[in-house]
């Protein structure tokens, strides 16, 4: 049979902010287990949240961008259960009163745009981590009580593809707001996909199964598929799919069952007696929205306006360290193109342009602008300037390197005629060839000066004279 | 008098202070009210740096349900009984730097959910005007220690009039104020929106003194009310000219004991002399008949998730088990009293998202409309008053109070409106009855501390009790 696969995305997402969702301690990742916890994390006995008012305009921030209704009362509650993870038995969380309700995102298809609407965004925090190891568990609190929100899709999507574009576009556009480092593979973005199957031209819904901890866009990808192959080879067979929670194996190829969902678990949410409902100054509310940073389309927009082709304009956007370093360099030069190409060509090479912020990395942004510079204005050749950057990298000035490698390309037309003529005094044979028509000739001769030159003769003007010379010598 | 002005007159707080120690285990060997002595050596070390403090010298004691850094905290149950916290109470740091010296932590009834000191994990505490009769609870060893002279001052914790029930029993004052006007962080809770931070002193002169010290703003409470500390104590005024005060009579018609009804007709008496107008004040009777119900859902729902902390896995007294969920479920068996257990059944099953409807939020609603009777009957007077139970300190093995009569239901349990409120709420010496003590109850505005201790010092300069002391021999 034909069926059709229905999709709807939880997202949970640790906000980056620099104290926990309810205390005061730092948030951090891979740091020594238990060395980012105070008692509030711990949940020793005594202790009470107090909201970290940063993590809000956060998810203030999030809200806006995905077309959510904020409400201006901000309400908590307990989620009820015992796990060793959660070390006060409940997660303060908004069950009754989510901080954003109905927004909507445009995701990019196949088929062109289309509108994937958002049910909710609310505020949480997160569990510890657990080790298990043969007999014994082990606790970090570090990522206890880091602040989370959790956005929930509706069923809106209808394969892998979309699915993946809705999560890539969420990241993206977290990522560009400064709300969140959304990195899968550390667990600060993670993934719950809902999925169920239905005959084509059905309205009611399939029984769906939930696919957990997906670290990779990638893994979205084949865990869908799959899942979406085992639903209907079990709907084939006349069989019914099981609600349940599933996990994808890497190496089976396949969703494995995680635990059934045999009547949901009762959490007892109550409305957290410890914070009481706060209610967000519109003043506050209005400036967060009015100081929103660049979002990727905005920022695509104005790359296409500036002069750069549509790919350029997209691949850097789709990277926005290396888009942000861009636009450091654009601060010091006009060369748009030029600039764009040692961005998206030259850098990558040298560089991880994913962590342009590390230690190794002293390359600023006016020092490429000062080489890019350079460039344009025949100071050195591009070819010498490839030899240049690993030098600033290094943390060098641009200045500095061409003066101590001697790079400086000779541009005076004197020099260079003096140079040419002498060269072709010596290769008279070659002078010959040129004039029956070797067009080769004309590099030799090129290659002869900028030899004899040690690379310093600007190319192009090297080579437009020795054609000059060359006319006059025609026999 | 033994009150703060007696102790800060002493020019050596270290003998005070010494002293205090050793009535305080002379006493306790007939009270049973001390979970922990506390060797005040290191803190009379410093106490040079808190000259000039409000209380500066006082010997004080905390119930043990106050974190104090480094020194055992168990709130009464066996599950703590190795707790030592790493961090001081929000209060504890302000007594301190007031000058006040801890010389004992007290018992309570298990994380204060009771109301007679029996569920103490250190078994009961003795009254001191009869040692057969209760202490009360749920602050029971504070306020006996209290009342046998050993120190001026004590901290309590009010969810359920746990502070104003034993204040009576015990012949003493026990201030609750308004929720939030004392942090509550580092209180071992029972139930969040009911527990308040409150106290006893022998009279209200040193509860105004105490309030400045315990009041303001603590970020680390989001519940703390952002509003100034007032000077109460140079505020302090009896005068009831103008003044307008309430008698529920809802309470006194529930109450049979006839030295009660007249040692409080004598104080409205007295109080009309002095210039007040006195006026019958009459609530919903079927609202404050629900009390009691509605107290109970509330505070055990959210006493069960504030609980679940304890679990054995990072702190307090952990059992072997093979998994970790066995470890967490069999310390907290072995951890918790049964009277503790009861609660946490009905805390839960009040939740369950089927019973919530009809249990946990119809408990909220009828919470609201009793707050909201409260508040009209508030509406026109400048303070509500009526005796603060319906006896004496019953007996240890006393359990025949029929808990459906209205004396049980009003008489026993009206003061729970303080906590549903949160308003303002003090207990005073009202008289004896047969050499044992008995209490009025006196309720304020929200916010209105000021006159709530106005009216309280007029209610003790009317029954002359204040200081009131009864050595245990």
């Amino acid at each position: 049979m034909n069926y059709e696969t229905v999709i709807g995305i939880e997202i949970h997402c640790e906000l980056k902010t620099a104290t926990k969702m309810f205390s005061p301690a730092p948030v951090t990742f891979a740091k020594r287990p238990n060395s980012c916890v105070n008692e509030i994390d711990l949940a020793h006995p005594g202790t009470l949240p107090s909201l970290n008012k940063n993590a809000v305009k956060q998810a203030i921030k999030a809200c806006a961008v995905l077309n959510l209704e904020i409400d201006p009362l901000i309400r908590f509650d307990r989620k009820n259960y015992y796990y060793p993870d959660l070390a006060k038995g409940y997660q303060i969380t908004q069950q009754f009163h989510p901080i954003g309700k109905n927004g909507h995102v445009s995701i990019p298809t196949s088929n062109g745009e289309k509108i994937v609407r958002i049910n909710r965004l609310h505020m949480e925090e997160d569990t510890a981590k657990q080790f298990h190891y043969n007999t014994e568990t082990w606790i970090d609190y570090n990522r206890a009580g880091t602040p989370l929100v959790e956005i929930v899709s509706e069923p809106d999507m209808r394969n892998a593809e979309e699915a993946v574009a809705y999560v890539e576009k969420l990241r993206s556009i977290l990522y560009y707001l400064g709300v969140s480092d959304v990195k899968m593979e550390e667990g600060s973005l993670r993934c719950d996909i809902n999925i169920s199957l239905r005959p084509v031209g059905s309205e009611a819904y399939g029984v769906k199964t939930e696919i957990k901890n997906l670290n990779s866009l990638n893994n979205i990808k084949v865990a869908i598929e799959a899942e979406i192959k085992r639903q209907s080879e079990l709907l084939d067979k006349g069989d019914a799919v099981e609600q349940a929670t599933r996990r994808y194996d890497d190496v089976a190829k396949t969703t494995i069952l995680m635990r059934k969902k045999e009547g949901s678990v009762d959490y007892k949410y109550f409305p957290e007696p410890n914070i009481p409902p706060i209610r967000l100054r519109k003043e506050w509310v209005d400036e967060i929205i009015a100081t929103l940073p660049e979002l990727p389309e905005a920022r695509k927009e104005r790359y296409l306006s500036i002069g750069l082709s549509e790919y350029d304009a997209t691949v850097l956007t789709q990277n926005k360290d290396l888009s942000d370093f861009y636009d450091e360099i654009l601060k010091h030069t006009d060369q748009t193109k030029i600039a764009a190409n040692w961005c998206i060509s030259e850098l990558p090479a040298v560089l991880d342009t994913q962590h342009l912020a590390s230690a190794k990395n002293k390359l600023t942004p006016k020092n490429l602008a000062d080489m890019i510079n350079g460039i344009k204005a025949g100071a050195i050749s591009s070819k010498q300037a490839k030899d240049v950057l690993p030098h600033l990298i290094q943390g060098e000035n641009f200045e500095d390197v061409v003066n101590r490698l001697g790079l400086k390309q000779v541009s005076d037309t004197g020099e260079l005629l003096r140079v040419i003529v002498e060269t072709l005094d010596e290769q008279a044979q070659s002078v010959v060839d040129f004039h029956n028509g070797k067009d080769r000739a004309l590099g030799f001769l090129v290659g002869q000066v900028m030899k004899k030159t040690k690379g310093q003769a600007n190319p192009a003007l090297t080579s437009t004279l020795i054609t000059e010379e060359l006319m006059k010598r025609k026999p | 008098m033994m009150n703060f002005a007696h102790y800060t007159n002493q020019k050596n707080p270290t003998q005070a202070v010494n002293q205090a120690v050793e009535a305080a285990k002379k006493a306790n060997a007939k009270l049973n009210a001390v979970v922990t002595l506390v060797d005040p050596g290191e803190q009379l070390s410093q106490l040079e740096k808190y000259a000039g403090g409000k209380m500066f010298g006082i010997p004080i004691v905390l119930k043990d349900n106050v974190n104090t850094r480094g020194i055992l905290t168990t709130a009464g149950s066996r599950i703590l009984g190795n707790y030592v916290p790493q961090y001081d109470a929000t209060i504890a740091e302000k007594l301190r730097e007031a000058g006040a010296v801890v010389i004992a932590k007290s018992s309570l009834d298990e994380f204060g959910m009771g109301g007679s000191n029996l569920s103490a994990a250190t078994g009961p505490v003795y009254n001191p005007y009869d040692l057969t009769r209760m202490s009360g609870g749920s602050s029971g060893g504070s306020a006996v220690l209290v009342a046998s002279g050993v120190v001026p001052f004590a901290i309590g914790s009010d969810t359920g009039d746990s502070v104003r029930k034993p204040a009576s029993y015990n012949g003493i004052v026990g201030y609750k104020p308004t929720y939030g006007r004392i942090s509550r962080y580092g209180i071992i809770p029972y139930a969040s929106s009911l527990d308040h931070v409150a106290f006893f002193t022998r009279n209200v002169t040193d509860a105004a003194i105490a309030l400045e010290v315990l009041s303001g703003r603590d970020d680390r409470d989001m519940t703390s009310l952002q509003l100034p500390v007032e000077d109460y104590a140079s505020a302090l005024n009896p005068s009831l000219k103008g003044k307008r005060i309430g008698i529920l009579t809802n309470v006194l018609k529930a109450i049979t004991n006839p030295d009660i009804q007249a040692h409080f007709a004598t104080l409205v008496a007295n109080l009309k002399e002095q210039g007040a107008t006195i006026v019958d004040i009459e609530m919903n009777q079927d609202l404050l008949s629900a009390i009691l119900p509605t107290y109970y859902i509330i505070a055990n729902a959210e006493a069960t998730a504030n609980h679940s902390n304890l679990d054995g896995l990072r702190f307090g007294v952990q059992k072997e088990g093979k998994e970790v969920d066995e470890v967490m479920s069999a310390s907290r068996t072995a951890g918790f009293g049964k009277q503790i257990r009861k609660r946490f059944v009905i805390g839960s099953y009040a939740l369950f998202v089927e019973n919530q409807d009809k249990l946990f939020r119809k408990a909220q609603k009828v919470r609201r409309l009793i707050v909201e009777d409260l508040k009209n009957a508030l509406s026109g007077i400048d303070g509500l008053i009526a005796p603060a139970s319906a006896g004496v300190a019953p007996k240890l093995t006393d359990t025949s109070m029929d808990q459906l009569s209205s004396t049980y239901l009003i008489a026993e349990n009206y003061m729970v409106m303080g906590n549903f409120s949160g308003y303002p709420s003090v207990t005073l010496p009202l008289g004896y009855c047969d050499g044992l003590p008995v209490g009025v109850n006196l309720t304020c505005k929200l916010y209105d501390e000021q006159t709530t201790l106005n009216l309280a010092l007029a209610i003790e300069q009317a029954t002359g009790l204040a200081d009131q002391i009864k050595e245990v021999a």
